[in-house]
Order: structure tokens, then sequence, then C-alpha cells
């Protein structure tokens, strides 16, 4: 039985972008929203809108029981919960699952069993799906050259009770490692209390790629390519891309089937992402972690393949049998993301709450913009700084890029301070434009020189 | 007068929410800016409808993350001296604390701050909601068994009598 109404329990752009979807399949939304949210341009076009709780998230878009009783209460049918807040909380799709509320997500017991990490490093072991390789805690320092002289230099040495960077010493070579494993023990010692070590395969360049995939919950798991989502500022990604042409066409196949494999082995159902980390030099991927959800960038990927991801979420958990098969999803030119943040490069990042005076977004061929923003309209200084998406689309990377440094110069907002000058500075500079860039590029390349521009 | 940016009140309003302060006030010029956790305070300042809260939401409605102290007048028109106690958070409006039992409360009957007006349902969790303050019940804004939302009027009490 396709679903005849939706809660959705999220705001800003996914909340448009649901609401949106919905209606295109003949779906009913009722969209709930903080106080902060209740004047918003997905309010306007829900059908109905229900004020779940204050600003503070804690009591409205984290509240999963809110959500639950006012689907119901509303005679809602079916709940997309967005990304971020609680869409990944198994919590939230064990109520609905209890409450007969279709969850436009996976099930609870899914995202348990990829929401914790050395879960899900259980099931891509099972499914033979590679991760960087590392040693047990080692007792000392003759283990790890033993461990690295096996599987090869750059190594790094890690704390066994804790990250965050104390700890770890690359090495690249046996005499690097004999005495950087001393010092780092000290500092692990210092750090946490305990000196134990191990020791994993060192990705000197690396770059973010990972697959999007759409189960039928019964075994059947189909991939809509891939992409590389190397340009991040502290792990936030803040420019996408689809296809990942950094990667060889034979290893961008072997990664899907690694993505497929590991969700099929669990009857994933609905949208999820793969996530692998990618090393340059010795062309191999890493597992690293699956999102359960839809996620921010899931636009390049319908750009590529003509597929509306929301729409097919709606649809797979309305039991819609899927008419898709892996030889129609085809993938066609090339398509960028840059989230625009209300955050000024310039002051750290600082979130920069405010209300929008300008609004000029770009239009034309192959140009999507993703919002819930126009003039007039408050980013409110309780949730995420990020305003749009812009994404182009183009026959080609050129293109594409092209395509979006032209957007992006037309791009004007006022009112508050935004990374549209950062975006621009990244998608002008070379090693942008050739595809020359790594997961460390923008705090190390270029953000360095961004600064001191500005200050010269 | 000058005129106050939303940002900035909103920046006031989210760090009152965050601290673990009581109550706040701030009196810039023409604007003055009141903020409580303690929700009898709707009892006072809704009885002194020219004070803080209607100059503070008449500049540019900043979002309120305790809007059981700072929220802005909704559909209704609330007369003079008049107190609206609203709901606390989204559920199921119940008058009665069972099905078939008589209401907590009736239009004209006296009230204490204390006394329970109405249950408050979400997912056969039931809180109850207290008046606040003392007086009269005036009107019955919700309908019995009905979903009502964060922040929705529920009863007015006068509280002179």
């Amino acid at each position: 039985m396709p679903l005849r109404r939706i809660l959705v329990a999220n705001r800003g752009e996914i909340a448009l972008r649901i609401v949106r979807a919905a209606r295109s399949l003949g779906m009913e939304t009722v969209l709930a929203a903080s106080v902060a949210d209740r004047d918003s341009v997905a309010a306007r076009e829900a059908d109905r809108v229900v004020v779940i709780g204050p600003a503070a998230a804690r009591a409205s878009y984290l509240d999963a029981r809110l959500m639950v009783h006012a689907a119901k209460a509303t005679g809602c049918d079916g709940l997309h919960p967005g990304y971020g807040f609680l869409s990944e909380r198994s919590s939230l799709a064990a109520l609905c699952e209890q409450e007969g509320i279709a969850f436009v997500g996976p099930s609870a017991t899914s995202i348990e069993a990829v929401g914790d990490k050395l879960a899900a490093r259980r099931l891509a072991k099972a499914a033979g799906v590679m991760m960087t390789p590392g040693s047990a805690k080692l007792e000392s320092a003759e283990d790890a050259v033993a461990f690295a002289d096996a599987i090869g230099y750059p190594v790094v040495t890690k704390a066994s009770a804790g990250g965050g960077g104390r700890g770890m010493v690359v090495a690249r070579d046996t005499r690097s490692l004999r005495d950087g494993f001393a010092r780092a023990s000290i500092e692990a010692k210092e750090a946490f209390g305990d000196g134990t070590l191990f020791v994993e395969r060192y990705v000197e360049r690396a770059r973010h790629v990972e697959v999007q995939v759409v189960g039928d919950g019964a075994g059947r798991v189909l991939h809509f390519g891939e992409r590389d989502c190397s340009m991040q500022r502290r792990y936030q990604k803040m420019v996408e891309e689809a296809p990942a042409v950094a990667l060889p066409v034979a290893t961008r196949a072997r990664l899907h089937k690694a993505a497929v494999d590991l969700l099929a082995a669990i009857n994933y159902r609905n949208a999820g992402t793969v996530e692998f980390l990618y090393d340059v030099d010795r062309d191999e991927f890493y597992f690293m972690e699956v999102n359960a959800r839809i996620q921010v960038e899931h636009p390049v990927s319908e750009m590529i393949t003509g597929v509306d991801l929301v729409q097919l979420q709606l649809r797979v958990a309305g039991g819609e049998a899927s008419s898709f098969r892996q030889s129609d999803i085809a993938v066609d030119g090339h398509a960028i993301e840059a989230r625009i943040l209300a955050e000024d490069p310039d002051r750290n990042f600082a979130p920069s709450p405010g209300r929008i005076t300008q609004w000029l977004a770009p239009r034309g061929e192959g140009v999507r913009i993703d919002t819930a923003m126009e003039v007039g309209a408050s980013v409110p200084p309780f949730y995420d700084s990020m305003i749009a998406k812009l994404i182009v689309h183009a026959a080609d990377r050129p293109g594409a890029v092209a395509r979006l440094r032209d957007a992006l110069e037309q791009f004007q907002i006022s009112g508050l301070a935004t990374n549209l000058r950062l975006l621009r500075a990244i998608v002008g500079h070379r090693d942008f434009i050739e595809g020359r860039f790594d997961t460390r590029w923008l705090e190390t390349v270029l953000l360095p020189s961004f600064v001191e521009r500005r200050d010269s | 007068m000058t005129i106050i940016p939303a940002r900035d009140i909103e920046a006031l309003v989210r760090t009152f929410d965050v601290s673990d302060w009581d109550e706040m006030r701030v009196v810039v010029d023409g604007l003055e800016l009141y903020l409580s956790k303690n929700p009898a305070d709707r009892a006072r300042l809704a009885s002194a409808p020219n004070s803080a809260v209607s100059s503070a939401t008449a500049t540019d409605k900043p979002p309120s993350p305790s809007a059981k102290s700072t929220s802005k007048p909704a559909a209704i028109d609330v007369p003079e001296g008049m107190v609206v106690v609203r709901a606390p958070n989204l559920g199921t409006f119940y008058r009665a604390p069972k099905p078939g039992a008589p209401p907590y409360v009736s239009i004209g009957q006296k009230v204490e701050p204390e006394t329970e007006l109405c249950l408050i349902e979400v997912m056969k969790l039931f809180t109850s909601v207290t008046s606040g303050v003392g007086g009269t019940v005036q009107k019955i804004l919700a309908e019995d068994s009905q979903l009502v939302e964060f922040d929705q009027p529920l009863f007015l009490i006068d509280p002179r009598s």
C-alpha cells in the first residue's frame, strides 16, 4: 500500500525536499516544526504544521515520542526522519514499528547493526570488505616493527585508550617506528593513563569515497554509484561530487560490490551510504562506516542517475516492489555540490545566524538549489548552519567545475556571513580544477593561504 | 530609539536558555526584555501587558526556546488582565483524569495556582498541567481528546476574580 500521509520529522532544506517529493507522489505531508520554524517555507508548503516543541532541539526535533504521537494524532501512515536529529536513532524506528507507522528508513535492527562501530566492522569483515590493516595491542617496539614489516610502510601508531591525535606517530621506516614508538607510548600514557599502542597502515593521500544504496528489505540492494567527498574541514564535508573520477573504473566496480554485499547481508531496507577511505597510492579502499539514512549530499547521485532518491525512499517505505534493476541505473555526466553555510571563514567559521536581506540564487541549465531560504527568512541560532546546497550537473567534470564556478559567482546573499568566498576560492584553485586533492587538502593547503590573503 | 537587531535578541535568548539562570532582564533604550524559566511568571507578565514581553515581541519575533515565559500572543484575543495557560508540550488534551470522570475544572470555577486543569498525554505518558495562577476559569480553549500543539492556549484565567 502506498503511503498516504507522511510526518516530516525534520527542518530546513531537507524538510522542504521531503514535502515536495511526497506531494509529487500524491501524498500529504504534516510538518513537525519547532516554534522557531513555524513560519518556515516547509511549513508554508506542507499540508499541515504541528508545533512540536520549543526551539531547543532536545525538546522538539530530538524527541521521538513527540514525533510519533504527532504522526498518530494527525493520521500519518509514514514518518520521514530526514538526516541528523533522530534519523539514526533505532528508538524512533522501533517506536514507529510498534505503532504501525512506516518508518522511511531501515529497520531498528539494521540501524543498530550498522550504528555500532564494532558491530559494523564485524559485518564488513563477514562480507569480505577490507578495513584498514591494523595490529592488535602491542607489547613493544619490536612487535610494532614486525607488524609494519609485514604490512608495509608508512604506518601510524595509535593509543589503545583514546584518540584525538595523542599517541599518534607516523613512521615511514623501521628506524623512525622504533624511535617513535617510545615517544607515542609516553604521550598516550600521559594523556590517557595507559601507554598501550597498536599500529595501523597510514594512508598518505586519502580520498573519502562512499556508495549510495537503496535496499528493498528482502535482500536486494541496488547502488546508485559513488561520491567523492574529500573536500572537508574537520570531518565536515564542504564539496561533494559524483562520480569519483580519482578512482580507476575497475576499483569503482569493486567499491560498489563491497557496499552492496555488506548491506545485502542484513536485508537492508531503504536508503543508506557506505563510506570508505581510498588510498590513492595503493589503489585500495577501506571500510569506514555506514550511514543509515538519506545524506546531505544525495543530490549529486540523483543528478548523475536521474533518480529522485527521496521519492524512491517514500515508495520503498510504502512497500512498493521496486521496478528498478541494477542495469536500469546508468550514470550520466558529472555532478558537484557545494554546501553554503551561514558561517564566517574570516572568524574561524563562527556561526552567523540572522535574517536574509538579499538572496540572489543562480539559475540556468544544470543548476539546482536545495534550500528553504528566501529574502526575509531567518537562520535561527539553534540548529545546523547549512542554508543551501548548490548542485551543478554537466556532461563531464570540467564542464561541471565551470558551471559551479559561474554559479558561485552569481550567488549573492546578504544579511549574514557565509562561506561563499571560500567556496569560490576552492573551485577556482588549480588543485580542485585538476582533481588533485585529498581529505587534508582544504585544511593544510587552501585554508592557510586563504586566511593569509585576507590578512595581507 | 535604537532598533535592536533580531539576531541580538536571539543571542540573548539562547544565552539565557543554556544558562542556569532563573530570569534575565535587559533594558536598552526603549526595549525591555524579560526572560524567566518560572511558569508562574506567565501570570505576572500577562497581567502587565504594557511591560517587557509585549515590547520584545513587537520587535522582530525572536524564536523563543523558553516559550513558557516569552510566548508570543497566538491567534486568540486575550482580554486585558487575563492569563493564558498554554500547553507545555505537544500531546492529547484531556479535561478529565479518566473517561467518564468529571472534568478537572469547568467555566466559572475558582482555581489556585496548584489546581490541576487538565492532562496532556504523549504516547501514554500523562502530564498534568496546573493553573500557575489563582483566579477564575473564564474559557476553555482546547477540545477534549484532541491534539494540542506546544504552546497552544488551553485555558483563560481571570486572576482578579
